[in-house]
């Protein structure tokens, strides 16, 4: 360990530099961007170098053209050896980014196949001057011309094209509107910005690493503790590395939001063009809602429900790896397009016919391949969870003993157990129809792509429950917590949740009413979709009478929930104009649309998981995170994120449509957003860079505390479920196999004495004295 | 006791697992089956473009392939030490004293029911949306005063062609099919009768006959299962010739397979020699690339649970030949019988729905 | 596993049912049926459907109660009422998604049915 490790320290060291020194590098993608591969030699030129007297001249361009229109263009030269006489005088070679040729006469000729490249014929080899036709082209976008001209004397001297100069002239025409700003290559913006923060990652993963023992910074001891996280099927290693995955993509895809916002805090702007919009939003979307809220969910789920429930660990740990590994490798397959530069540009939604034409990017099989296998993660997730909170309650605990974060896991697997097979089906199908052939959604042969709709909406909305309800079950148990009660009709919330599980398969209707479904079935997840305000309005009035009778105490994490009560309920409020039909053909597609799923996913969601961050953060390392900061990361996220998402409503109600890549603002046209929606969305756009901004203060929070933070007590705010009463960090196994913490309930007679379920269950079980067990 | 607990009682996250409790496992599996699955979903997308064949891409798909392999290597070096000295039961309402395998084996076979019943809900969908093929033909030829509805000679009509007009059209034909069903239910059975042997008490029969019985019975299973697949793409892809019996009658004919019959999700001209006028002679052509596609990805993704059942029935085979079964890991055949079963299962739907109907 | 159904060993008894209800179904659709269908008033393709769901279901039930030990076994009940826990969800994708294309009866006019033009 003494004098061998030193040149260890240097090789990790070497690694880390060159990771550092290979960032800047990555710039170069293939196929590049906006014309970068032009075929700029042109020239099958007399002689070797361009000779300066020779002089070439192009006339009858305009400045800047307008679309289609047709112009006369005059090609010539003069200088070099051609002079009066000789047997030929010279030739040109024309080409220009854009539009198209016409020869008025037999001296010039179109190259093949290419309408923007003309050279000079032989019977054109006597002149020095040409006349053609160009017409411009219908984008507004600047055209290059390069000319190429060749002055020739006409075979004198040693025969061939010895004595002959040339020379080149570039002449650029400007499109309609202003000139475009310096053009920047989005995609390498953020794949740069990702692998900086996949390199960022690994130097956090080093430093952690030495932090735990500087003296032992050397391969013998990195090998063994990084294999032991690849390899471990503890659930609270799974859960960090659910969380480090989490935080890492709502990271990326924050930033592709910040980039989004970038290209709309401006009218007509071209910062992002609309091919690489389509693939930011879509991104965004799979990544915030797959690769984000899942994985944090999962996070969460995985620390804390073993512990709640007095389990030593999960009922299939290795299963519970497998869920874990097959999401980073599904996050990099949805990926590949972002490196290719073939992103899937089809919307999180990727509604068929369009997400199995050729016109898509390639990158959308990719994509389908990545989402298939968070499928499969989320199946093996949903056996675990499900079958460990059936089967390894401690004993004493009820059902109706388990805390309602563990209770609002439940719901949320269930739902996401029972519909993403519908989810991964259709994925299959549309995996199929893009790499074999099948026909499911080619509309030619008669498929039907109101069927992907309904497979991915069957899944899609008990999916935006799956990420809302655990923020229910934080919020249920830092309110009670900080309120310093119980909390308020645990049974009523219970059944609520449950409720909002049962009825989000019916809803789903409700993101369709304007694709021509059956009309029947419209009515009815009209009806159902109303019906969801009911449980959700129980939980709300339960929270607030839970404050009601206890005494606030003023955490984080209690600020965090009183803002999601805030914010979620604007966002139910929203929620409630969907249903209705005839509001919902207006509103479809606009950015009221948007505010709505951000206020309950941002709002709702995200600060659910905030508030659980700040509430179990010191139980899962040990370390208590720094109040202050905490606090200055509420308010400047609070106050950022209601700027930032509250306008968007106005926008929406005024028709500024989603999922497009500019707006334009003019008085003369009703479709077009009235001259204040500029302001807005520059308000709107200024806003999620201090939201994002603010997120980075509790990054810092937490790593500088797990560094040198305050170590935390066991139960550090008086909760009083199970995961309070082990140490902070808990041991492995989390509970001992063979002595299990047991539920002493004060009202002991709950539980002895079954309700109506209970009763049929126990009629039905197997019975204590069964000496083998179930069955045989 | 406690000290059992730890992770450096498991040296090797490769190797066999010691089984004695329930503390966690480190293991290689997970990721590198991850990284496989990786591998072929992508490489796969190489290989087939829109039905586009690129041949380079097939060596990666076998590494995908090989590389999954390795995983589930990896998984069964771990459980081959699995003698069920340790097998978890479950605590409390409503499924105490269960295994808690056995639990979540039926938690997984819940979500097996989303999946097929989303895949019938497609075929139901398309079934009902669009007009049967014969149904069209029946209209009779096209003609704008008396029958606009009808069919124009070599216009492709779209239409529902479902396999079973090929397939139910003679005793021979069906025969592939009516065997596989036949081949299931006995190797439902087979299994069954494992599990029984593996089962009975110790001291009521001979360890060694009850190992050659368990394997023996797990290894029927298997080679059923497999005439299972293979009968498949005989009816798929290859056809047979049935030879001249002159004692019973037969006559010597070719049975096409559903491929050399034209039934392809690419098919947008297919015919049938049933799809002839008698008075012009013209043909209906129909594009059955819907049907097709039904037909062959339910079928397909049933074939391929149950060559996922080949693949764990193989292991099994193995384990009951190093005579590892026993009264007390029996149930190990038993979760994954659950699984056969509802493969059964998913088969007497899908043969009346897909090969008879 | 020693139950007895009419004497016999309850897997054999299973086996042989099966055996026989997917002969009737192989040769309810080799069969005539033509007659006997005008007779009632359908057509022949209406009744095979009829008889092929008919015999599907004890099929499924036998499967499913003697092979997966859902019947006869302390621990049946419960594990029954799991398997029967998705079912509330499978009718509503039925309903929702498997009966519910536009064609439907009860759906949309012709003009806009996927396939109407001859696409």
């Amino acid at each position: 360990m003494s004098k061998n490790s030193a040149p260890r320290k240097i090789a990790l060291v070497a690694m880390l530099a060159m990771a550092v020194l290979v960032v800047p590098t990555v710039t170069s993608l293939p196929g590049g961007m906006g014309g970068a591969d032009i075929q700029r030699a042109g020239c099958t030129c007399h002689g070797t170098l361009p000779s300066s007297s020779v002089e070439a001249s192009i006339s009858g361009l305009p400045d800047s053209y307008n679309v289609s229109e047709t112009y006369n263009v005059t090609v010539s030269f003069s200088g070099g050896p051609s002079t009066d006489g000789n047997m030929n005088l010279g030739g040109f070679n024309l080409w220009a980014s854009d539009g198209t040729f016409a020869t008025l006469d037999d001296s010039a000729q179109l190259w093949e196949q290419n309408t923007n490249e003309v050279a000079h014929t032989e019977s054109g080899n006597d002149q020095r001057t040409w006349f053609l036709q160009w017409t411009a082209p219908e984008s507004g976008v600047n055209v290059d011309f390069i000319l190429h001209v060749n002055s020739v004397n006409g075979n004198q001297g040693n025969g061939g094209s010895g004595g002959d100069m040339w020379n080149r002239a570039d002449v650029t025409v400007l499109g309609f509107g202003d000139p475009p700003l310096p053009e920047v290559d989005p995609f390498k913006v953020l794949a740069t910005l990702v692998v900086i923060s996949g390199v960022m990652l690994s130097i956090v993963v080093m430093y952690i690493f030495y932090r735990k023992n500087p003296d032992s910074f050397d391969w013998e001891n990195f090998a063994p503790w990084i294999s032991e996280w690849l390899t471990s099927t503890d659930h609270k290693k799974i859960g960090t590395l659910y969380f480090v995955q989490g935080l890492f993509f709502l990271g990326v895809g924050g930033i592709m939001a910040l980039m989004i916002r970038m290209q709309l805090a401006v009218p007509g702007n071209d910062f992002i063009s609309q091919d690489y919009y389509n693939q930011f939003f879509t991104l965004h979307g799979t990544t915030m809602i797959f690769l984000a809220a899942m994985p944090l969910i999962a996070g969460f789920a995985n620390w804390i429900v073993p512990l709640q429930i007095g389990a030593p660990d999960l009922a299939f740990p290795r299963l519970n790896a497998m869920s874990f590994w097959l999401q980073p490798v599904a996050a990099l397959l949805i990926f590949t397009g972002v490196f290719s530069g073939q992103g899937a540009d089809t919307g999180w939604t990727g509604y068929a016919p369009y997400v199995v034409t050729e016109t898509t990017h390639s990158g959308v099989s990719m994509w389908a391949a990545g989402q298939l296998m968070l499928v499969a993660s989320s199946t093996l997730t949903g056996i675990n969870f499900l079958t460990t909170m059936a089967v390894m309650r401690a004993p004493g605990m009820g059902w109706f003993q388990m805390p309602l974060f563990t209770w609002s896991i439940l719901v949320a697997n269930l739902m996401l157990f029972l519909s993403i097979p519908a989810f991964g089906v259709g994925l299959i199908q549309v995996y199929l129809d893009r790499t074999i052939g099948t026909a499911f959604y080619d509309v030619a042969a008669g498929g039907d792509p109101l069927l992907w709709s309904h497979l991915f909406w069957y899944f899609g909305h008990p999916e935006v429950y799956v990420v809302i309800v655990p923020a229910f079950g934080v919020i249920s148990e830092v309110i009670a917590t900080s309120a310093r009660r119980s909390i308020f009709g645990y049974k009523s919330m219970v059944y609520a949740m449950a409720g909002i599980g049962l009825v989000s398969f019916i809803v789903y209707g409700h993101h369709m009413f304007t694709s021509g479904m059956s009309p029947t079935l419209r009515f009815v997840t009209m009806l159902t979709t109303m019906l969801v305000a009911v449980p959700t309005g129980i939980k709300i009035f339960n929270w607030l009478k839970t404050m009601h009778g206890g005494s606030l105490v003023y955490r984080t994490h209690t600020l965090w929930t009183l803002g999601f009560l805030v914010t979620f309920t604007l966002g139910g409020i929203s929620g409630m104009f969907f249903p209705s039909m005839a509001l919902d053909v207006h509103l479809h597609e606009t950015y009221f649309v948007v505010a709505h799923f951000h206020y309950v996913l941002v709002g709702g969601t995200v600060f659910g998981f905030f508030a659980a961050i700040y509430y179990w953060y010191p139980k899962m390392t040990g370390r208590m995170l720094d109040e202050r900061l905490g606090v200055l990361h509420f308010l400047t996220a609070f106050i950022s994120y209601n700027a930032l998402f509250w306008p968007m409503h106005r926008l929406g109600v005024v028709g500024m449509i989603r999922r497009t890549h500019t707006y334009y603002i003019t008085t003369d046209d009703f479709n077009a957003l009235p001259e204040w929606a500029a302001d807005w969305n520059m308000l709107i756009s200024i806003s999620a860079f201090l939201f994002f901004a603010s997120n980075l203060i509790m990054v810092y929070n937490m790593i500088k505390t797990l560094v040198r933070g305050e170590k935390a007590p066991a139960d550090p705010w008086g909760g009083w479920s199970f995961e309070w009463m082990t140490t902070s960090p808990p041991p492995t196994p989390s509970f001992d196999p063979h002595n299990l913490p047991e539920l002493k309930d004060a009202n002991e007679h709950v539980a002895n004495e079954p309700g109506v379920f209970g009763q049929m269950f126990r009629r039905l079980m197997v019975e204590d004295d069964t000496t083998e067990g179930g069955s045989h | 006791m406690s000290a059992d607990y730890h992770d450096h009682d498991h040296p090797s996250p490769w190797g066999p697992h010691d089984w004695g409790h329930g503390a966690p496992h480190n293991s290689w599996s997970p990721l590198v089956m991850s990284i496989g699955i990786g591998i072929f979903l992508m490489t796969f997308g190489g290989l087939f473009t829109f039905s586009e064949f690129d041949m380079w891409y097939l060596p990666l798909v076998i590494v995908g392939i090989a590389v999954i392999g390795a995983g589930l290597f990896v998984w069964w070096r771990q459980d081959m030490s699995f003698d069920g000295t340790y097998e978890p039961m479950s605590a409390g309402v409503p499924f105490k004293n269960i295994q808690i395998r056995k639990v979540g084996m039926w938690v997984f076979l819940m979500s097996e029911m989303m999946i097929f019943s989303s895949l019938f809900s497609t075929y139901m969908r398309y079934r009902q949306g669009i007009p049967r093929c014969d149904t069209v033909f029946n209209r009779g030829l096209f003609d704008p005063v008396t029958n606009p509805d009808g069919w124009q000679d070599g216009v492709a009509v779209t239409c529902f062609e479902p396999a079973s007009h090929l397939i139910a059209s003679s005793w021979w034909h069906i025969a592939p099919g009516a065997i596989n069903t036949f081949a299931l239910i006995i190797s439902s059975f087979t299994i069954v009768q494992a599990l029984r042997w593996a089962h009975k008490p110790v001291g009521s029969v001979d360890e060694e006959v009850r190992r050659k019985r368990v394997y023996r019975y797990l290894g029927a299973t298997t080679i059923l299962a497999s005439l299972f697949l293979t009968l498949k793409m005989i009816e798929w892809f290859i056809g047979f010739h049935v030879p001249a019996i002159d004692l019973i009658g037969l006559h010597e004919h070719e049975i096409h397979s559903l491929y050399s019959e034209g039934y392809l999700i690419n098919n947008d001209h297919y015919q049938h020699h049933d799809y002839v006028d008698e008075a012009t002679g013209a043909h209906m052509v129909a594009n059955i690339q819907v049907s097709a596609t039904l037909f062959y990805v339910t079928t397909g993704t049933h074939g391929l649970h149950v060559l996922v059942g080949i693949i764990g029935l193989a292991y099994l085979t193995f384990k009951a030949w190093t005579g590892a079964y026993n009264p007390q890991s029996a149930v190990s055949i038993e979760y994954f019988g659950l699984y056969w079963h509802f493969v059964d299962l998913v088969w007497v739907l899908v043969f009346p729905f897909f090969y008879l109907y | 596993m020693s139950h007895k159904i009419m004497g016999i060993d309850a897997y054999w008894m299973n086996f042989y049912g099966l055996m026989i209800l997917t002969l009737i179904e192989v040769l309810a659709v080799g069969a005539n049926l033509g007659p006997t269908a005008e007779g009632i008033g359908m057509t022949e393709r209406q009744i095979t459907l009829w008889i092929l769901t008919i015999i599907a279901v004890p099929k499924f039930i036998m499967i499913a109660a003697i092979f997966m030990h859902l019947w006869g076994e302390n621990d049946s009940g419960i594990l029954t009422l799991t398997a029967l826990f998705p079912a509330f969800f499978i009718i509503i994708m039925v309903l929702f998604i498997g009966l519910t294309h536009p064609d439907a009866g009860i759906g949309l006019p012709d003009w806009c049915r996927p396939g109407n033009y001859g696409l």
